[in-house]
């Protein structure tokens, strides 16, 4: 119980730190490209994190309600919606925030990019959190439980932490504009992550059509091994993806790399700004 | 002289988007009519109990769209994971689910249940 319990609270935390790393340090580099209003409003994240919680709280309490719609298959239908509107927030960040409208109305720029960001990680609190919250009160309703699964969602869920820390000030400590490079990437393979799991979900409802399996690296990177499973968190790495979810993969991936913001970050702008 | 051109170069150009659209529409309604056609799929059981799968192997038909219910017989949650079928949901205590797997190719799938991973093993056998 103990291991298991601190694998599964890593995997599902470090999801959520991933994404919430990556966006506060590009919270930080928005201050240097755009002015002090982002740094003002950094507090966002206390936001996102006691109503990412709470999500979590009440997602996971009508969970079972929720799994009996649309004939059993509730939980696929609304947990693909949740994904959708996070890949929605995380387009309208890399796309409309660095447009030229709020080139004079930089306290709208921050507005909009601060709602955002609070909504992807509540979100992906939501997500991750409910599942969390599901296991730990099942498992601890048998008392003999209790102990080791608790010390080992402590463990897991502070190795979990402790690797977003250690990436927020690894990408902090780059130069600006490759912290900037990284974090898009990065932010790239989270949409990516996000469009396959859609597809994953509504075709496990029956909502999207069957497609035949793309490539299968099983046996050069099988997904229950550790390399495998850190991966699958990182990046959604999985060993057999249908050819609709390495499409929609692919496709949400190019989004954000041909998105502006993508551009702001590869010639150099960025450099010349911090310079004035 | 020349803008005729152009214009003719330019419907030329507008007919062949319009081939790729309807291309891309046509094969896209196919798919979908092909997933209703076979929407009929096979519905097999499969009960957890004291964090164990039973059958602990389920048999299924090759090649072919099978609807997995799966009813939670004990009171604490489980999640139904497979690497190799790519699923994963989460199960309330006493309830029961639905997952759409396959059509598979013949060979063995194991799973798992993620919350109890010791007990709870199991594996899908296309034939």
């Amino acid at each position: 119980m103990f291991i298991n319990s601190v694998i599964l609270l890593l995997q599902e935390i470090l999801e959520a730190a991933l994404l919430i790393s990556v966006l506060l340090v590009i919270t930080n580099l928005f201050h240097d490209i755009w002015g002090r209003s982002f740094v003002l409003r950094k507090t966002w994240i206390f936001y996102a994190l006691i109503l990412g919680c709470a999500g979590a709280w009440l997602y996971a309490l009508v969970t079972p309600t929720v799994s009996e719609w649309f004939d059993y298959v509730g939980q696929e239908v609304v947990n693909s919606l949740i994904h959708l509107v996070s890949l929605g927030f995380l387009i309208l960040l890399s796309w409309v925030a660095p447009s030229n409208y709020f080139s004079d109305k930089t306290s709208q720029r921050a507005q909009l990019v601060i709602a955002s960001m609070v909504v992807i990680v509540l979100l992906a609190l939501v997500r991750e959190g409910s599942e969390i919250l599901l296991y730990l009160g099942g498992v601890t309703s048998q008392s003999e439980n209790v102990v080791p699964v608790l010390s080992g969602a402590v463990i897991g869920a502070g190795i979990g932490l402790s690797c977003g820390v250690i990436l927020y000030y690894g990408l902090t400590s780059l130069s600006h504009t490759w912290a900037f490079r990284v974090c898009l990437l990065l932010l790239a393979f989270v949409c990516g992550n996000i469009a396959s799991q859609i597809v994953m979900l509504l075709t496990q409802a029956d909502w999207l059509p069957y497609t035949a399996i793309a490539w299968d690296t099983a046996g050069l990177l099988p997904e229950n091994s550790i390399t495998g499973r850190l991966l699958y968190a990182l990046i959604g790495y999985e060993a057999t993806p249908s050819i609709l979810q390495a499409v929609c993969y692919g496709l949400a991936m190019l989004i954000i790399i041909f998105g502006p913001l993508f551009r702001l970050a590869w010639p150099g702008i960025l450099a010349k700004n911090v310079e004035q | 002289m020349r803008v005729e051109v152009l214009l003719e170069l330019n419907l030329e150009r507008r007919n062949k988007m319009k081939n790729y659209i309807a291309t891309i529409l046509m094969s896209l309604s196919l798919l979908f009519v092909s997933s209703l056609a076979s929407a009929a799929a096979v519905e097999i059981e499969l009960v957890i109990k004291d964090h164990l799968f039973f059958p602990a192997e389920v048999e299924v038909p090759a090649g072919q769209k099978v609807k997995l219910r799966i009813i939670n017989q004990d009171p604490t949650p489980e999640e139904f994971e497979s690497y190799e079928l790519n699923r994963e949901k989460v199960i309330a205590g006493n309830r029961q689910t639905v997952i759409f797997i396959g059509p598979l190719s013949p060979g063995e799938y194991p799973f798992f249940g993620e919350f109890y991973p010791k007990t709870a093993q199991g594996k899908v056998i296309a034939k």
